[in-house]
This record gives C-alpha cells, sequence and structure tokens, in this order.
C-alpha cells in the first residue's frame, strides 16, 4: 500500500480532531499484525529491572512486543537482551521465568550459547560441519539498543531509533517519579518480590490509553474505596498527599506519552498514610522531608500514574509499580506487573508494601480487577459487525489549553482525555508510517533497521557496551 | 551400553569419549546436553591434553 493510501485508511480509524476513535483498533486482526512490525519492531519498550539480574549468568525471560527475549548479565557483568531463538532451527534456547546459568542450551539439536551470546557449543562441529562453521556468525540475535535507565532495562530493535532520553522527552519527569528514591535521591529501586503475569480477554490500548490517565474512571474504583484498602489499611485505595494538590495532566502527542501527577502548589506538611505501622509511617515521613531539602520546588511533582509509549504503564507512588501489556492477538493481551521499592527500605517497610501492593494491583487485587472487567467486556462488546460501526468517543477537553504550569507537555488541570488523543495520535503516526519515513524526516526507517535483527549480523565482541540514556556508551551493569 | 544421565556428573568425574579420550569434568551447566571439561589424554590429537572444551553428550561413553 502507498503510503498515502496507508495514511488515509489509517486517519479513517483514529481522528483526534474530532476526538473519535474506531474500535476497529481494539478487535481487529490485520491492525495487530501490523502493529508488531510498525510499531512494536521499532518502539523502546521496557524489559525488566536490573534488580532482577544482580550475578554473572542471571537471566530473566522477558518479552518484546511478541518476541520472546532474555534479558541476561554475563560473566564481564554486562547486560544483554537476546531473542530466545536458536539461530539453527528456532527452538527456544531458555525456557524458564529466570535462573542463573552458564550456558543457553538448545533441546532440539544442542547448540549451545554463551550468556554474551555467542554460540559456544555446537555438537558434531568436527565431524559433520568439519569445523567449517563459522561459530561468530551465528550467536543469538542481540537487540542493536539497550539502556539502563536508573535500573530499568529498556530495549528496541531499531538501530536507527532515537536515544531513550529522546525517545521520553518531556516524561522523564513523571518517570522519574517512579524511579527515584522515596527521599529524592537518583534511582536506587529494587524489584519486590516476583513479577505477577496474567492474561486478559482484551486488546494491549485498552490497558494503555487507561494508564496514560484515564482519570475519569474514578467510578469504577468507588467500590475499593468503600472497602478502604489505603496504606493505612482504610480509606482511598492510594495516598492522600495528592488531596492537597494541583491535579498535572500532561500529554506528549508527539512521542505518545502520556501521565497525570500531581503538583503541590504550597509548602505542603507530610500527610500521615501509614498510621498503622509507625514504622513505615516514620520512614515515609522522614523520605517526604528528605525530598523536599534534596529537590527543593522540585519536590512538588508528585507522580500518580502513566503510560510510556506504546505499552509500559507505571503507578509512581502507591503501589509503586511498573506494568508491561504484552500483545498477545487483538483480544488477548499479556499483563506483567513489578513491584518497586527503594533498595535500602528496612524490611518492615517492604514487607507492608508487599502486602498493601497486592491488595491493590495483580489479578488477584482489587483495584486492577475493576480495570480488566472493564477492558474485557468493552472488548467483547465491541467486536460485532454492528458494533464496530460506531467510534469511542474521546471528546472530554477537546480544544480547551490549560497550559499554564511551569512543566513539558501538553497539560490539563481537570479531568481530560487529551492523554488519550495524543496516545492515538502517535499511534497513527507509527502505523501510517509518517513516524518511519525518511522522507519525513524520520530516523526509523524500517528498510533501514532490520541491521542488527539479520542474520548473521550478531558480533557480540565488536558491539562495545550499550549506550545510556543520553546515547553515551555506558556498562549495562 | 546404558546411557548416562549428563546431570549426574559431578566436577572431577573422569569419562570417556567415542574418539577414546579421557576428560575431566570441570563444571556442568546442568543442561543434560553439555559438560565442560579438560582433556587428560586424546589419541586422535595431543595438543587438546589440558585443554577444556565443551563435550556433547552423545561422544561421552563411559564414566572411568
Amino acid at each position: 500500500m502507498a503510503r498515502t493510501a496507508r495514511h488515509d485508511a489509517i486517519h479513517a480509524l483514529v481522528d483526534v480532531k474530532q476526538g473519535l476513535i474506531s474500535r476497529e483498533l481494539f478487535v481487529n486482526e490485520e491492525l495487530y499484525q501490523q502493529e508488531q512490525e510498525r510499531l512494536f519492531a521499532h518502539c523502546w519498550l521496557f524489559v525488566g529491572h536490573e534488580s532482577q539480574i544482580p550475578k554473572p549468568g542471571d537471566y530473566f525471560v522477558s518479552a518484546m512486543g511478541e518476541e520472546s527475549v532474555i534479558l541476561t548479565r554475563d560473566r564481564e557483568q554486562r547486560i544483554h537482551v537476546f531473542l530466545n531463538t536458536c539461530r539453527h532451527r528456532g527452538m527456544k534456547v531458555c525456557r524458564y521465568d529466570e535462573g542463573n546459568t552458564p550456558v543457553f542450551t538448545c533441546p532440539y539439536h544442542g547448540w549451545s550459547y554463551g550468556t554474551d551470546g555467542r554460540l559456544v557449543g555446537v555438537p558434531y562441529y568436527r565431524e559433520c560441519y568439519q569445523e567449517q562453521l563459522d561459530k561468530a556468525e551465528w550467536g543469538l540475535v542481540e537487540v542493536p539498543q539497550l539502556v539502563n535507565y536508573k535500573g530499568t532495562i529498556w530495549a528496541t530493535w531499531d538501530e536507527a531509533a532515537p536515544p531513550f532520553a529522546e525517545y521520553l522527552g518531556g516524561m522523564k519527569v513523571h518517570l522519574d517519579t517512579l524511579l527515584d528514591c522515596r527521599d529524592g535521591r537518583e534511582g536506587g529501586s529494587e524489584v519486590l518480590g516476583g513479577v505477577q503475569k496474567w492474561v486478559m480477554p482484551c486488546n494491549w490500548k485498552f490497558a494503555a490509553e487507561n494508564f496514560a490517565g484515564d482519570a475519569y474512571h474514578n467510578i469504577s474504583h468507588r467500590s475499593v474505596d468503600l472497602a478502604g484498602i489505603g496504606p493505612s489499611g482504610a480509606g482511598r485505595r492510594d495516598t492522600v498527599e495528592r488531596s492537597t494538590a494541583q491535579r498535572l495532566g500532561a500529554s506528549f502527542p508527539d512521542l505518545g506519552h502520556g501521565a497525570v501527577s500531581f503538583l503541590q502548589l504550597d509548602d505542603v506538611p507530610y500527610t500521615p498514610s501509614y498510621q498503622n505501622t509507625p514504622i513505615v509511617e516514620e520512614y515515609f515521613r522522614h523520605c517526604y522531608e528528605e525530598r523536599k531539602r534534596r529537590l527543593g520546588k522540585d519536590a512538588r511533582l508528585l507522580g500518580l500514574v502513566g503510560n510510556v509509549f506504546p505499552n509500559t504503564a507505571y503507578l509512581a507512588r502507591q503501589p509503586r509499580s511498573i506494568a508491561v501489556w504484552h500483545p498477545r492477538g487483538a483480544l488477548k493481551t499479556e499483563a506483567w506487573r513489578w513491584f518497586l521499592v527503594d533498595a535500602d527500605a528496612p524490611p518492615e517497610v517492604k514487607d507492608v508494601l508487599r502486602h498493601y501492593y497486592l491488595r491493590y494491583s495483580g489479578p488477584a487485587g482489587m483495584t486492577e480487577q475493576d480495570d480488566m472487567e472493564n477492558w474485557n467486556y468493552a472488548t467483547l462488546a465491541s467486536k460485532g459487525v454492528i458494533a464496530r460501526r460506531y467510534p469511542y468517543n474521546y471528546q472530554m477537553g477537546l480544544g480547551q489549553d490549560y497550559g499554564t504550569y511551569d512543566s513539558p507537555g501538553v497539560l490539563t488541570d481537570r479531568i481530560a482525555e487529551q492523554n488519550q488523543r495524543g496516545f492515538y495520535e502517535r499511534w497513527a503516526a507509527y502505523m501510517d508510517g509518517a513516524r518511519t519515513d525518511p522522507r519525513n524526516g524520520g530516523r526509523n526507517d524500517g528498510r533501514a533497521t532490520r541491521k542488527g535483527a539479520r542474520p548473521g549480523a550478531h558480533r557480540p565482541e565488536s558491539r562495545g557496551k550499550p549506550p545510556d540514556a543520553d546515547g553515551r556508551s555506558r556498562s549495562g551493569g | 551400553m546404558s546411557v548416562i544421565n549428563l546431570r549426574h556428573l559431578q566436577p572431577g568425574t573422569k569419562i570417556g569419549l567415542a574418539d577414546g579420550s579421557t576428560v575431566e569434568v570441570v563444571s556442568n551447566p546442568l543442561d543434560g546436553i553439555w559438560v565442560f571439561a579438560r582433556y587428560l589424554s586424546s589419541p586422535r590429537d595431543t595438543s587438546l591434553i589440558g585443554t577444556e572444551e565443551m563435550i556433547f553428550a552423545q561422544d561421552i561413553v563411559e564414566i572411568r
């Protein structure tokens, strides 16, 4: 399809100016397949956390779009992300969720790879290959770009994708409210417990756009607030500092990210949230004061929720976590949720948070169950040929401008659907080729981005260290 | 000849290979397919003696 025709086809489905999005985006298998090539093969995707692979040989099997990948740390402490498929016949070389190993061995014919991706073992190498097989050409396929951003590992299959910091843009300040220590120090988080994984019968974009900042659906969680699952064991499901702050919806339509944070307008004292557990209450009071001291006026920004385009969502404060909405079909999503905590938090704090996080999130979490009900039944009710004729409405706040705060992005101080419109504006740009066409100034021409994945391209010994978020070479360790 | 379960081979175990070589297990990744081993003897190539190699399960014929 010529790009102009593709553009017209996509924008017939996504009309952000009118605030109308076709239901086809949520049920159409052909669009879903196109997303894999045009979007997931180009975007920066969250893979895992460095605390999941602290030692050489540690690995965590993750996913990038539909692709199974291995996040691992080699003997030299370098972090890698490899496609989890043998170069010989494609069998998975790692079938466990996580662990430690000196080699990834394919169970089919026995090809074996080091944790640096090199092909190190080939059965009958002398007898049947006559030592003619060039092992250096047949290592595991490795992502061409990888970054360790404050402990979180992100990767892209697109060699020409912009550096992660550029990809993140103004979303950084919001994402940092998740990743930085509660007392304002940079980074310092670790994964608390295991990764929760579950499957939902809905399209991945329902979850992504919800976490991009759907503040309109609070009514869905009213029963949770009535039950009182807050950190103190009562009251609203999350922390209460937000009641003394200004809502700050931030959309980045040229990047696709969206966030809702809160901005304290005055010098607000700490708001007690863990009254039932004095040690935890004292810890968070201390962190709150320290953060104000370290960050000054920047400490006024309190993160709530956000989605890094396309499918990495977070809850910045309570329950502090990252979720990835893995696409598994037009009507199926595999959700993974990582819970974070400051690595040096006292054990009592981690234990209380673990219980609170589980009350709130994950397949058994009361709030996440509410969300899934909505997404699952919306999907079911959108499949029919009649239902598909009627687009969804994204018109809340359309045409209004609230940009009065000193913060990047398109901002609102009230509930609006600008973040969702921004998400789909970016989605359309990827899908119609505008994002990836070099004639449009894009750096992501799909024809030029396959190098990292082409057969024989993998040469780990010459690859050097992965860049950091600013594009500089750095150690992944 | 019984099939040898590689997962039971501990470091230090001496094993015989199909080409007549004898190697000593250095480490075992427990994948059931390979072990890391050092050559103690090799009628095929004496330069291998002392070197370490990954040994494929089907090349192992006996425990010595």
